[in-house]
């Protein structure tokens, strides 16, 4: 489903430096489609957060550009584009006192047609996205009471209510436990099969095959991009994470890597 | 994905998954505009003299507001009711409900529960322009005569601690702005600095203000003995439109609360919003204390014990710290005029204070 | 201020006025001089003609439209000269800090630490206000007062020529002038006889000390109303700065007073000759040495522009010049 349709984003040629002669990104080419789930692999300081914050506008890059549904994306007035790119940070505060449900809410305010009230869309919008995200039962919750996974999985569901067409996780997983991982990934997979481009910054290996494409981020240039089967292999994993890895076939005849016992 | 393209766009106000219920909403702001209410029958009954009782204030509001009451009273009484105790009260009510707004909308600006309208610099600016303004009849004899009626029938003070009020501010952004951002650490750094420079400039205008002295310490301490229609004719409008704009904005001061990044990832202009609430902030702020004198306490503590009560969702919190805040200031300023004409700033601190602590020790045990 | 010229009471009545005035009594003939009563009035002076316009002291034209009946006054110094002139008893309102004459104790205080409490001001329901000048009643509240069309007569001497001047306002204004006149008379012939008593002698160096407060010494400032007393009772006054009347420890020293007058002793009993010698520095000071620092329990009348700167002014006159009043 790829060739059809435009890219919702394409960077071309990105390069950024926070510090002249300390470029983060070297010169990055990424395109994501409609429809596909995206994981960026890399090392801690490789330039993923920041190839993210480029893609979603947040930074200008010093080389290249970023096209959003084939508009530079600084070109977007921001309301439009927040309805169309919504991201989910590595670190959010979420403001005391407030309850779930008021900050879920807070992520419709591209869609936001009421002048103090939500419409009727708001709120389909809000209980569906605190439904995927797994947060239905903390809706009344104070988010001044939430562990860390649960705090994610509101995160996540703020992001989700904005309805967008791209969306941008970064560390989508932190602090959630093996389930919640698992069904956050399926939960984007499944959204991404009605449509949705999503790109998200994972660390697990094992959670990183259920993405259509991965993209090996090292040294700020993309090493690897391509299905998660044909990428991650031992020798790419090694060559970048510098850990020695083996393929091990499990009982139903699939492949997994594994860090390799010395 | 695209469902509110066919949703209905009507703004109709009703009960949401997130925010507060329409009952809720009703009664708090119901229960605010009757205190407020309140506060006024009180402010304009209670007085220093007899001559003018509370059913004799009463009447004579009655007799004003057109209704058939046969005149009782002195003509004394009317004027004291009329052009003293009510143009009073209302500016308390102007100028404690900017206040609490402007303090509500800098807390959430600069993220900063210790943020009150006069942190980034208004107090500091509107107090020398003040100062100055009370002085320069000593300091250029030339101007002497007649100085006090001076302009429009304002007096100099309330249009020098105006301008200086807006200018200071204007200037700790400028300082603060850097590569188009301003950051909210150095807003307040900038701003703290630059209220220091003028806070001495102030000190030294009083070393050599003479027998100003107790006219400037009156202002400083703030006070709404000078209180009229006129002044109330130039204030009011500011502090209104200032505060429904902001009351409208309600959402972008929730999002802010989430950072500047997320904030700008939900479609939030955050530099042009910071900029424009604080002008709407400071535009109130600086009305306010032109006519009153920089009255503390009211802009710092009716946001917290809203929000240590309501909630921090500003579409409620906006509204009901302006009812508060004109509630409070109006029962201050009656209790400031009862105890002998005293500065009403150090009632606002001495009753606020106590009352605040008792508060905050109270909401901390409970949350632990 | 020696620009100022002593005020005369500018007597106007408008034409129209006149014109009735001059229909109803035959008694009144021009439109500039104060007509002659026709009732049988206890002075045998010309009684004032109402409605009557005073210049002020701020410079603002006043209009009477009748004899006050009900003043408020708003400084110590405006009740003594009220009272001086005979209209003691027309005082409805005065401030917490009046204490002269004796008689005024019972009158509503409209004034309560240094606040005007306009309410309480029309509540007394005065035809007269007399404010006082230079912020001391503040600009704001005057103008507050004006538009609440009370008639507001602002009173701010200067000089001892001032305070003679307003006697006579005050006088005019309530229809006493000749009261007004024989107070005034009197004032300037106490003042001839101090002055006279301390003529020829040599003026020593003084330094009145007003106030300390954290090493700061405020004094009677350059020409002001306290120096020219001081020079009228013979002496030769050290001042400190004109605006904030401050005057610095070296400088004071420096200018070696021969007598030391402690005005502020009148109210701060830990304030004596002794605790002044034993300020560092002020040991070597001519008026310690020769032990002529004396406290003024008069500071009070000393320090108000009012019928009683007669008495300050004796009292100034003996602790400078002692040896002119052995009596």
């Amino acid at each position: 489903m790829t060739g059809a349709l435009a890219p919702i984003v394409e960077g071309r040629d990105l390069a950024f430096a926070f510090r002249p002669q300390h470029p983060v990104l070297r010169g990055v080419d990424l395109a994501v489609w409609p429809g596909e789930l995206v994981v960026l692999l890399g090392t801690n300081g490789s330039g993923k957060t920041t190839l993210l914050r480029l893609l979603s506008g947040a930074l200008t890059p010093d080389r290249g550009a970023v096209l959003v549904g084939g508009r530079p994306v600084g070109a977007w007035r921001r309301g439009d584009l927040a309805r169309r790119v919504a991201v989910l940070p590595q670190h959010l505060e979420l403001p005391a006192g407030f309850r779930v449900a008021e900050v879920v809410e807070m992520g419709r305010t591209p869609h936001s047609r009421s002048l103090f009230g939500a419409t009727d869309g708001d709120e389909a919008a809000v209980e569906r996205a605190l439904r995927e995200a797994d947060a239905s039962t903390l809706a009344h919750r104070s988010v001044d009471e939430l562990s860390g996974g649960e705090r994610q999985r509101v995160l996540v569901a703020m992001a989700l209510a904005q309805e967008p067409e791209l969306l941008l996780l970064d560390e989508p997983t932190l602090h959630l436990d093996l389930a919640h991982q698992l069904g956050l990934l399926r939960t984007v997979r499944r959204l991404c099969q009605g449509g949705l481009a999503a790109v998200a910054v994972l660390h697990d290996l094992a959670l990183a095959r259920l993405a259509d494409r991965v993209a090996v981020l090292d040294d700020g240039r993309i090493r690897a991009v391509g299905p998660p089967a044909d990428v991650l292999t031992p020798e790419l994993v090694e060559g970048v994470f510098g850990v020695p890895m083996s393929l091990a076939r499990d009982a139903s005849g699939a492949d997994h890597l594994v860090l390799t016992q010395r | 994905m695209r469902a509110t393209a066919t949703a209905p766009t009507t703004a109709a106000l009703r009960p949401l998954v997130g925010g507060p219920s329409v009952t809720r909403t009703a009664g708090v702001l119901g229960g605010g505009a009757l205190l407020v209410l309140a506060a006024l029958v009180v402010a304009v009954g209670l007085g220093t003299s007899e001559l003018a009782g509370p059913w004799d204030a009463a009447a004579i509001l009655a007799h004003r507001m057109g209704l058939p009451v046969p005149v009782t009273w002195s003509p004394g009484a009317e004027q004291i009711v009329w052009e003293l105790r009510l143009p009073r009260a209302v500016t308390a009510l102007v100028v404690g409900g900017g206040l609490a707004t402007a303090g509500v909308v800098f807390q959430a600006l600069l993220r900063n529960p210790l943020a009150d309208p006069y942190v980034i610099g208004t107090a500091a600016g509107a107090s020398l322009g003040a100062v100055a303004g009370l002085m320069i009849p000593t300091l250029v004899p030339a101007l002497a005569v007649g100085v006090g009626t001076a302009w429009l029938g304002i007096g100099l003070a309330q249009v020098m601690a105006f301008v200086g009020g807006l200018g200071s501010v204007l200037l700790v952004y400028a300082v603060a702005r850097s590569g188009g951002r301003v950051p909210v650490v150095t807003l307040l750094l900038v701003g703290y600095a630059i209220s220091s420079v003028l806070a001495a400039a102030t000190a030294l205008l009083m070393f050599f203000s003479g027998n100003r002295l107790g006219a400037i310490f009156g202002w400083l301490m703030g006070s709404l003995g000078g209180a009229s229609w006129s002044d109330l004719a130039l204030a009011t409008p500011l502090v209104v439109v200032a505060g429904a704009v902001l009351l409208l904005r309600w959402r972008r001061l929730n999002l802010l609360l989430l950072g500047d990044g997320p904030a700008a990832n939900l479609g939030l202009d955050v530099e042009r919003e910071k900029l424009l609430l604080t002008g709407l902030a400071t535009l109130a702020t600086s009305a306010a204390v032109a006519v009153a004198g920089t009255i503390g306490f009211v802009g710092l503590v009716v946001p917290h014990l809203l929000r240590l009560a309501l909630g921090p969702d500003h579409r409620l919190l906006l509204p009901a710290s302006a009812l508060g805040g004109a509630a409070l200031l109006a029962l201050a300023d009656t209790g400031a005029r009862l105890a002998g004409g005293v500065p009403v700033g150090i009632v606002t601190a001495l009753l606020g204070a106590p009352f605040f602590l008792v508060l905050l020790r109270r909401t901390r045990a409970i949350g632990r | 201020m020696a620009s100022r010229v002593p005020r005369v009471p500018r007597v106007f009545l408008a034409p129209l006025v006149a014109a009735l005035l001059a229909a109803c009594q035959p008694a009144a003939t021009g439109t500039a001089t104060p007509a002659s009563t026709t009732s049988s009035a206890s002075s045998s002076a010309l009684a004032a003609v109402y409605p009557l316009t005073l210049t002020d002291d701020a410079g603002n034209e006043v209009t009477l439209a009748a004899d006050p009946q009900r003043i408020v006054s708003l400084a110590p110094s405006n009740t003594e000269i009220v009272c001086a002139v005979g209209a003691c008893d027309e005082l409805v309102g005065v401030t917490d800090f009046d204490d002269y004459p004796p008689q005024i104790a019972d009158v509503e205080d409209v004034v309560v630490g240094a606040q005007v409490d306009v309410e309480k001001v029309v509540a007394a329901e005065p035809d007269l206000v007399l404010a006082a000048g230079n912020g001391l009643t503040p600009d704001d509240v005057i103008a507050q007062m004006d538009d609440l069309g009370l008639t507001v007569m602002v009173l701010y001497p200067e000089t001892i020529d001032e305070i003679y001047a307003d006697i006579q306002l005050v006088g005019a204004a309530v229809d006493e002038s000749a009261a007004a006149t024989a107070e005034v008379e009197r004032m300037r012939g106490e003042i001839a006889a101090i002055g006279g008593a301390v003529a020829g002698a040599d003026a020593p160096r003084v330094f009145y000390e007003v106030s300390i407060f954290e090493g700061q010494i405020y004094t009677a400032g350059a020409d002001s109303f306290l120096a020219s007393m001081i020079a009228l009772a013979g002496g030769d006054p050290i001042t400190g700065d004109a605006v904030t009347t401050s005057i610095g420890q070296e400088e004071l020293v420096a200018a070696d007073p021969q007598v030391i007058l402690l005005g502020d002793a009148a109210y701060d009993p830990s304030i004596t000759p002794a605790s002044v010698a034993a300020r560092p520095g002020w040991a070597e000071v001519a008026a310690v040495a020769d032990e002529r620092v004396v406290v003024m329990a008069e500071d009070l009348v000393i320090t108000r522009p009012g019928p009683r700167i007669t008495e300050g002014l004796a009292a100034l006159a003996r602790a400078i010049h002692p040896e002119a009043f052995t009596d």
